[in-house]
């Protein structure tokens, strides 16, 4: 059964129409890579899986739940799907460990030595235990995404979702990032990544997609994508690129 | 059963439902709070006798004002009036000269002179750490601490203070000085499209066009051509605003009624129609969200509520205010007076200089020992309003200071560095590049110290000078009614406001759009 | 090696003062200006027609108005609680910063050069215009001869410094502020001044011998000074201990409550209603709180939790408008508070004990605050009111901000929501406030709100003053925060929505602790603001300070005779509040940098 399943998803911005019609299923344990030009709907469309943009046509069920005004599903939902974001977002005024510890203690009422230990695993498996008193501005940013993909994965969600994760980084930090997003992928965690990245895309993606202009033009095995596209739009983007 | 109760809990799980039932009853309370203490207030009027009304704007108070348009008010409205006048006599001057010192002392902080700079800073730290009301209360106990006006001899004098207050030498306005003032606007937008020609000019065909001497010699000369009578021509206004006056005269005060519910309906339905409109191509065809829906329905909402307030007895005594009915308030307020005023400051008939310099006078009250400054010749001031004036001019001159400061300190230095480079002369650069940024950063904080000093001056009610507030509380400790007085204050001061804040957002958009 | 110094020094004055003709003109006519103006600043004050002893002979009515002269010690404890904690608050947060001697010596030669210079500049002569006849009269003030021996004692103390400025010694600066503070103490015992007395017609005579400067407060204030060095030395002894700092920033923000409902109120309270009704609900309260704590991992209680939260938030609001005396308001406010933190804390044994306590403390805090704050005061005054003078303008700025702050913040949430009526509704009622003067919400106070008071309610007028500064302040305290809040990245809001949190989660944890960081500094400011602003009150005739400078002169001219006018009052009250505002604002200004080096 697909973990996440989009029909004829679309929406808008005022008089911008940023999709025009996405469909696509996820398995459970997939990892999928969508790349394509800026403002062609990428983003949006991974915001519209947990709700922090709103669609207006068309479904979107997560793991069975439908997307839709009720509260409680909403809350289901984004308890299900781990987001990371293009500029960290993490809570300048706390520690790390609080950061990460926030959301298990408030919002699935863990009990707070039970969330820290777990915390700790978490800053061990990403590499950066060390820092867990320090506050976000004293980390360099590739830490901090890092800390950002420990505080999603303390929810434990079923999906991670990563949205240009390391657009907003130096090329040297990229790799850490990269090889933490392996290390999960490697594990078994649905993932949807938006990434310029193609290396990355090659060595883990099991499926590739290009966004363009709201509407999905390819959808393939990395190999096929990227040697042998089969649309003109994706070996434009492919040789602008790469 | 089962299904019909989930049904109606996802109902109420519905982000939407929740959104606008969480609205609702906050209104809700709200709106009961309001009604209550609404309540209690119409039964403790009743019981102490004093209905609510607005009467007292048409009785006679009874009392004088020390100064302004009606010292000896007819009615209640007269009053507030000339309260009112009083009030924007000083927030008009007082901005003028708040700005200008505020400007010099902003230069002056940022100066490479040591003492310059450490005095304006001094001045800044001492004014600004005290209260304004203490330093007005001080303005005023140091005039009246000066030697009566009595033990000086009676003549003109050039400048003058005493405990009566001050008088300077003025150039006095005459019959003619209303047209003069239009006709000087006139002149100056005239010469202002010379200098902006002349601009065009330059940058079209690439001469040297002096546009800066054309447009002065401009004005020069149809300054001295009003000056010596020209004004006269203004006079147009002031016939066609007669026949204005007396069209209006005939109108029932029913037009004015109808008059505004159109205007009310026509603007609620151009709102909606633009709403409607934005969604009306292409894919989005008929996709409202329910805030548009909101928005709507509240427009529609308050156009019917204002149209239905027009024909109520609030719009009834509306449109007998704008008809200028003399029987309710003995006020020549309204639409007709409104022109006829027009009509009679700009007559053409009137000949002379529009000003005549003189010199302050000490006259004699009538036979009395007592003395008084002429209100005729030359300025005086009383001790009210200039103390109310020099504090809140300095108090805010101050704070502008600081933002002028700020305001120049934010364009950068490579900003100054990129202009020098390019050629341009100091005059130049701060005309060009400097300024105009540096006066996009200051406007908005500037708008909000214009505000602050439009309040400010309802604190000349400690020191005796009649603005509004204390025009007001003189008004309801003679009537008993200070509900209404105390709406009028608040209408009064948001119109200011609305209007100051209005005319700075507008340089702020006009600003802005050179920007881009 | 000198030569070069002087070179430097010469070239430094040539650019900071003579650098072109302009500037060269500039400096010349503004040193004039401030030469003239320093002349006749001193001149006037020194001339002898003014009357600075009114001000000093009325310093008690300055300063507490009739407060009784039996309760004085209820005051000193007040204002040495004040010194005390800035004594701690200093040891605890001041930076260990070094100072050397020669330093030290260097700025205070600077300081005595300046008075030698001023001394010299300063007018023989002062001129008097009479008010009644308008006869202009030179009078003399401060004579040569006067001079000489200050400018030689001057001129002493710069050898002085020169000669101590060679010992090589440093220590730290923040021990200077004892030592400055010292300065005026001794004074208080050296400094002999007239204080007037009235002869059998009415005349007024200066004893002989005269009696030291105020001979009543010299014991008390060198008490206070002695506690103040005691409390920054234990400051910088607890230098390196956070929950010594928390609890000192916690009894910042309790103390002027304790001072104005137990120590200057001096309530009286009524043991049959202690027992009757407070003890019992206090107690109640402090079970129900204890055993939530204690009973919230158990099953059932789990189950029923959310169902009890919202019992609880429908009692309270119900609880706001009825007639329930306000110690069961409080209570349930703060219990409501705590019920919704206790499940994410309470997880823990040691959660459980530290929740407990705290607890426990607040609780206890709020009913002893509460029961002095209700009830009467056993303080006999002629008037109205206990406050007057400086305990007056210290109370309604301090509860100004205590009571705006909370609405400022629910009012800028509010505009700052995503919902169209709350948005409207709190916009509209931030710009109505906002666009009056604040004089005419006083008038409304003293006026206009009686009318809506429903029958049998009567606030007095320092109540009413504080409920409508309360939105006054708030109006414009929402508008700071907005600032605040609107600094707050989008980001911050979508990643609380991605880890799932609710609107109040997101509200209580993410935004408000980052907007309130970004505005300490807006915020010091308007409590300033608040400050300056009380002034106004004298206008609707509440005693404040300001009111009392403006009286003293016209009840009292009858036996002691202080012919006159206000100035040398108004200038002693601008003195004041210059003093005030100047330190506080210079305070946070160094606040706010250490803020800035602490956070990023």
């Amino acid at each position: 059964m697909s973990i996440i399943e989009a029909k004829d998803v679309k929406k808008w911005f005022g008089d911008f129409q940023a999709l025009k019609g996405i469909s696509m299923e996820i398995q459970e344990g997939e990892v999928l890579v969508v790349c394509g030009p800026s403002g062609s709907g990428k983003s949006t469309f991974i915001r519209c899986i947990n709700r922090l943009e709103q669609h207006q046509e068309g479904s979107i069920i997560v793991d069975g739940i439908e997307l839709t005004n009720d509260i409680k599903n909403i809350e289901a939902i984004r308890s299900e799907v781990g987001m990371v974001f293009q500029s960290f977002n993490l809570f300048p005024h706390l520690t790390v460990l609080q950061n990460i510890t926030l959301a298990p203690t408030w919002v699935r009422k863990k009990s707070k030595s039970d969330s820290e230990q777990k915390a700790m695993e978490l800053l061990e498996r990403v590499g950066i235990p060390e820092q867990a008193n320090k506050f976000p501005g004293q980390l360099s940013g590739g830490q901090q995404q890092r800390v950002a993909i420990a505080r999603a994965l303390a929810m434990e969600p079923k999906i991670m979702l990563f949205d240009e994760p390391t657009s907003a980084l130096d090329p040297e930090m990229i790799k850490e990032v990269l090889d933490v997003m392996k290390e999960l992928a490697k594990s078994g965690m649905t993932m949807i990544v938006v990434t310029h990245e193609m290396g990355f895309a090659k060595e883990v993606a099991d499926r590739v997609m290009l966004f363009d202009d709201g509407l999905m033009v390819e959808e393939n095995t990395p190999n096929e994508f990227f040697d042998n596209p089969k649309n003109d739009r994706t070996k434009l983007f492919l040789s602008q690129i790469l | 059963m089962v299904k019909l109760l989930s049904k109606i809990g996802a109902f109420f799980r519905n982000v939407v439902v929740l959104k606008w039932a969480v609205q609702f009853i906050f209104l809700g309370g709200l709106i009961a709070i309001i009604f209550n203490y609404l309540n209690i207030a119409v039964g403790n009027l009743a019981n102490t006798n004093i209905a609510f009304s607005w009467g007292f704007l048409g009785e006679t108070p009874g009392v004088s004002i020390a100064e302004g348009l009606y010292t000896l008010p007819k009615s209640g409205l007269q009053m507030l009036q000339t309260g009112m006048l009083n009030m924007l006599r000083i927030t008009v001057t007082g901005i003028v000269a708040a700005t200008f010192f505020g400007t010099i002392l902003g230069i002056a902080r940022l100066s490479n002179n040591y003492i310059v700079e450490k005095t304006a800073t001094s001045l800044l730290e001492v004014v600004r750490n005290v209260p304004l009301l203490v330093q007005i209360l001080f303005f005023q106990a140091l005039i009246l601490s000066l030697p009566r006006l009595e033990v000086y001899d009676v003549g003109s004098v050039l400048f003058h203070a005493s405990s009566k207050g001050v008088a300077l030498s003025w150039p006095n306005r005459q019959d003619g000085a209303w047209m003069f003032m239009l006709y000087f606007l006139i002149t100056l937008y005239i010469s202002n499209r010379v200098y902006k020609q002349r601009v065009k000019l330059l940058e079209e065909q690439g001469r040297e066009t002096k546009p800066f001497l054309w447009s002065l010699l401009t004005l020069v000369i149809l300054f001295a051509i009003g000056w010596y009578g020209g004004y006269r021509i203004v006079g147009i206004i002031g016939f066609v605003s007669g026949f204005i006056s007396q069209g209006l005269e005939v109108l029932p005060g029913i037009f004015y009624q109808i008059l505004l519910s159109v205007l009310a309906g026509y603007l609620s339905f151009i709102s909606v129609r633009k709403q409607i409109n934005s969604k009306r191509s292409g894919e989005l065809q008929g996709k409202y969200s329910d805030d548009d829906y909101f928005k709507m329905i509240i427009t529609i909402v308050i156009a019917i509520v204002f149209i239905a307030l027009m024909f109520a007895p609030i719009g009834q005594g509306i449109s007998k205010f704008l008809v200028g009915d003399e029987l309710t308030f003995k006020s020549d307020w309204g639409l007709p007076q409104f022109f006829g005023g027009i009509s009679n400051a700009l007559d053409w008939s009137i000949t002379g200089v529009p000003y005549e310099l003189n010199m302050a006078e000490i006259e004699q009250v009538g036979t009395t020992k007592f003395k008084k400054y002429s209100t005729e010749v030359g300025k005086s001031l009383t001790v009210g309003y200039f103390a109310t004036w020099l504090g809140v001019v300095i108090y805010t001159a101050i704070f502008i200071s600081e933002i002028v400061r700020a305001g120049i300190m934010a364009v950068s230095k490579g900003q100054s560095e990129a202009g020098l480079s390019l050629g341009l002369r100091r005059s130049s650069l701060l005309r060009l590049i400097v300024l105009p940024q540096a006066v996009r950063i200051m406007l908005p904080p500037m708008g909000n110290q214009y505000l602050n000093l439009a309040k400010n001056t309802s604190l000349g009610i400690a020191v005796g000078f009649p603005e509004v507030v204390a025009v007001g509380q003189t008004l309801y400790n003679q009537e008993g009614q200070t509900l209404p007085v105390f709406l009028i204050w608040m209408i009064f001061f948001s119109t200011v406001s609305l209007t100051l804040s209005s005319i700075v957002n507008y340089y702020n958009r006009k600003l802005k759009i050179v920007e881009r | 090696m000198m030569n070069i110094d002087i070179k430097k020094q010469t070239r430094v004055i040539k650019e900071n003062l003579f650098s072109s003709p302009v500037s060269t003109l500039l400096t010349f006519i503004t040193s004039y200006i401030m030469i003239s103006f320093f002349r006749g600043m001193f001149g006037f004050a020194t001339a002898p027609d003014k009357d600075w002893l009114s001000v000093l002979n009325n310093m008690q009515l300055y300063m507490v108005q009739a407060y009784p002269e039996s309760d004085f010690i209820r005051i000193w404890i007040c204002v040495g609680l004040g010194f005390i904690f800035s004594g701690l608050s200093v040891g605890l947060w001041e930076t260990e910063e070094k100072t050397s001697l020669s330093k030290l010596c260097l700025t205070f030669s600077k300081i005595v050069s300046g008075i030698i210079f001023l001394t010299i500049i300063a007018p023989t002569t002062s001129v008097v215009v009479s008010t009644a006849t308008g006869i202009r009269e030179q009078v003399d003030v401060f004579s040569y001869a006067e001079r000489i021996p200050l400018l030689s004692i001057l001129l002493g103390l710069l050898v002085v410094f020169f000669l101590i400025s060679k010992i090589n010694l440093s220590f730290n600066k923040s021990l200077l502020v004892s030592i400055y503070l010292l300065v005026p103490i001794i004074l208080l015992w050296i400094m002999k001044i007239p204080t007037i007395q009235l002869d059998a017609d009415n005349q007024r005579v200066f004893p002989d011998p005269l009696m030291p400067i105020a001979n009543s407060t010299k014991i008390p204030w060198t008490l206070i000074w002695i506690s103040f060095v005691v409390a920054y030395l234990v400051g910088v002894y607890f230098k390196n201990k956070k929950q010594f700092k928390n609890a000192v920033s916690i009894s910042w923000v309790l103390l002027p409550l304790l001072i104005f409902s137990w120590i200057f109120k001096k309530p009286l309270i009524d043991l049959n209603e202690l027992i009757r009704n407070d003890i019992p609900v206090f107690i109640g309260f402090l079970l129900i709180g204890v055993l939530t704590i204690y009973f919230i991992n158990n099953k059932i209680v789990e189950k029923f939790y959310s169902y009890y939260l919202g019992l609880l938030v429908v009692v309270t609001i119900a609880s706001l408008f009825l007639k329930v005396i306000l110690l069961v308001k409080a209570a349930l406010l703060l219990l409501l508070l705590f019920s919704v933190i206790i499940p994410a804390v309470s997880t823990s044994a040691k959660g459980k004990r530290s929740l407990t306590i705290v607890w426990v403390v607040s609780l206890t805090t709020t009913a002893f605050l509460l029961e002095g704050g209700t009830s009467t005061t056993q303080i006999v005054v002629p008037g109205s009111s206990i406050f007057g003078g400086f305990s007056l303008t210290w109370l309604l700025a301090i509860f100004g901000t205590y009571v705006s702050f909370p609405l400022g913040v629910l009012l800028a949430l509010g505009r700052n929501s995503s919902l169209p009526i709350i948005k409207g509704v709190c916009t509209g009622i931030i710009e109505l406030v906002r666009s009056v003067p604040y004089i005419t919400w006083l008038f409304f106070a003293s006026v206009t709100m009686a009318v809506f008071l429903p029958d049998g309610v009567e606030f007095n007028l320092i109540v009413r003053v504080l409920i409508v500064t309360a939105f006054f302040s708030g109006a414009y305290f929402a508008e700071n925060i907005r600032g605040g809040l609107q600094s707050i990245p989008k980001g911050q809001f979508e990643a609380a929505d991605a880890i799932g949190m609710n609107t109040v989660q997101k509200t209580s944890l993410i935004v408000l602790p980052q907007a309130l960081r970004a505005i300490v500094p807006t915020l010091v400011s308007s409590i300033i603001t608040s400050f300056k602003d009380s002034s106004l009150v004298t206008i609707i005739g509440l005693f404040d300070f300001l009111t009392i400078g403006r009286m003293v002169i016209g009840n009292q001219s009858i036996p002691i005779n202080f012919i006159g006018h206000d100035r040398e009052n108004l200038l002693f009250i601008a003195f004041v509040y210059w003093v005030f505002t100047f330190t506080l604002s210079r305070r946070s200004m160094k606040f706010e940098k250490r803020l800035g080096l602490g956070e990023r």
